[in-house]
């Protein structure tokens, strides 16, 4: 019987590779989008403006402190309800965008804030503006904080994408419920699932530790 | 170049500051000495507005700084200011360092830009370091690089806040050569420093100042052999029995 489980997996492979695909779209959509918005909020917020640190500082902590199905539930159900007609694949994006950006916003206004305030005046003080001493003194060096656990922020998009399944946007996780009513070997279906979300995650792993690695020691030229 | 007048500025309820008043002509050095927390890098960084002060008058090279709409920018880049700790940009090579601003703030082209940063590397003997990051170079050679820096944009004053404060003492000498070598070029500038050996060789005037307030200002001589306050006098003997 597994056999023939097994044989029948492999027939529908081709579906899994779909719903892959569709995860990696989803995801890197989320995750392009949410480095951008991330990035101009984890500056604004690194900036200690008050008209700006308070919204953005309750936005984080909102998305930080509720789950994303919910999030999601309320982009694809209550959305529409306020005129913001979205349909799955777009309001997985834009919920994916959103958790993003609230995550990337912290990690970045942090390594921001870790450059040491001599930088600030040095720049300051050869009468750089504050646009460019953020884009060629500050923001350089505070990549070597950010990008590890940016890069670590990325695989947790990606692993968080798997919730958009549940307003059916037919990526990866969405594939394996699918398959598992056809196939009932729950096992063997999810650990397929499951590798392939490992597939496209190692990678990034890799690349976080090493970044850590390299950033950490000696000078390097960003 | 630089006037302050009533200049008062707080911290708080610590009044950090307290009714500033000098006048620095352009050529003119100025060493500004006194114990820790006595407010000698604040006035400085006044200078170029790193510190904003809450009361008085300070023009700079005309330029009305109690006035909190004028452009920074402009003021900056007639300032070069060198710290205790350097702050070199570390992800930029020496030249980088000193070509920055040039580039940026003064729209100077690259190219031209390198050979200013070439020269200005060459003047203070760190013409063969151009390509060094900042941890590879000593900490002297790092401040000379920090001085090159504050060159580059052809300033009218610099501004040093206790530049050998940071470095080993063989690596003192090659940056008060560096120092007294601008000082013969007839470069303004305001000088944060313990080095009294500096301070008598080549100072116009001394200012001592002590919690907030200028308690003496005096040519070299006059305030070394002979102090017109108690508190200088026993500055002096502390810092030359040091």
């Amino acid at each position: 019987m597994i056999a023939y489980y097994f044989q029948r997996l492999i027939e529908i492979f081709p579906f899994f590779l779909k719903g892959l695909w569709m995860t990696v779209i989803v995801s890197c959509l989320g995750l392009i989008f949410g480095t951008i918005f991330g990035f101009i909020m984890g500056v604004l917020r690194s900036q200690k403006i008050r008209l700006f640190n308070w919204p953005i500082g309750i936005f984080v902590s909102v998305i930080r402190g509720t789950p994303f199905v919910v999030q999601i539930f309320i982009v694809f159900f209550i959305f529409p309800e306020w005129g913001i007609q979205l349909n799955a694949i777009s309001a997985a994006v834009l919920a994916l965008t959103i958790l993003g950006t609230a995550f990337i916003c912290e990690i970045v206004a942090g390594g921001i804030k870790a450059v040491p305030k001599g930088q600030w005046e040095a720049s300051a003080s050869s009468g750089l503006s504050i646009v460019k001493q953020l884009r060629l003194v500050i923001i350089p060096q505070a990549l070597r904080t950010i990008l590890p656990p940016l890069v670590g922020q990325y695989v947790l998009l990606i692993k968080d994408s798997s919730v958009v399944s549940v307003i059916g946007v037919v990526e990866l996780t969405r594939v394996g419920w699918l398959t598992v009513v056809r196939i009932p070997e729950g096992l063997m279906v999810f650990s397929l699932v499951g590798i392939l979300y490992f597939v496209i995650s190692y990678p990034l792993i890799r690349l976080s530790n090493g970044l850590e690695k390299k950033l950490s020691v000696g000078q390097i030229s960003l | 170049m630089i006037k302050f007048k009533d200049v008062n500025k707080w911290f708080g309820s610590l009044h950090v500051l307290q009714n500033i008043n000098v006048h620095v002509k352009p050529g003119e050095v100025v060493v500004i000495c006194g114990p820790s927390g006595s407010g000698k890098s604040t006035l400085i960084r006044c200078i170029n507005r790193l510190e904003k002060f809450q009361d008085g008058e300070l023009h700079v090279d005309g330029m009305p700084l109690h006035n909190y709409s004028i452009n920074l920018t402009k003021l900056r880049a007639e300032i070069g200011f060198v710290f205790q700790q350097f702050h070199l940009y570390p992800h930029m090579t020496a030249l980088e360092n000193v070509t920055l601003a040039p580039i940026h703030v003064r729209k100077i082209k690259k190219k031209e830009a390198k050979e200013i940063g070439m020269e200005k590397l060459v003047r203070v003997g760190l013409g063969d370091k151009a390509s060094s990051y900042p941890d590879q170079l000593s900490g002297g050679q790092q401040q000379r690089v920090a001085i090159a820096r504050g060159l580059a944009m052809s300033p009218k004053i610099l501004l040093f806040d206790e530049p050998t404060s940071a470095l080993d003492p063989e690596m003192i000498g090659e940056v008060l050569d560096v120092m007294i070598k601008l000082v013969d070029e007839g470069m303004t500038m305001c000088v944060v420093t313990h080095e009294m050996g500096f301070a008598r060789q080549v100072a116009h005037r001394v200012i001592f100042m002590d919690e907030g307030e200028i308690i003496e200002t005096e040519k070299p001589d006059q305030f070394f052999d002979n102090p017109q306050t108690e508190r200088a006098a026993l500055f002096i003997s502390k810092i030359l029995t040091h």
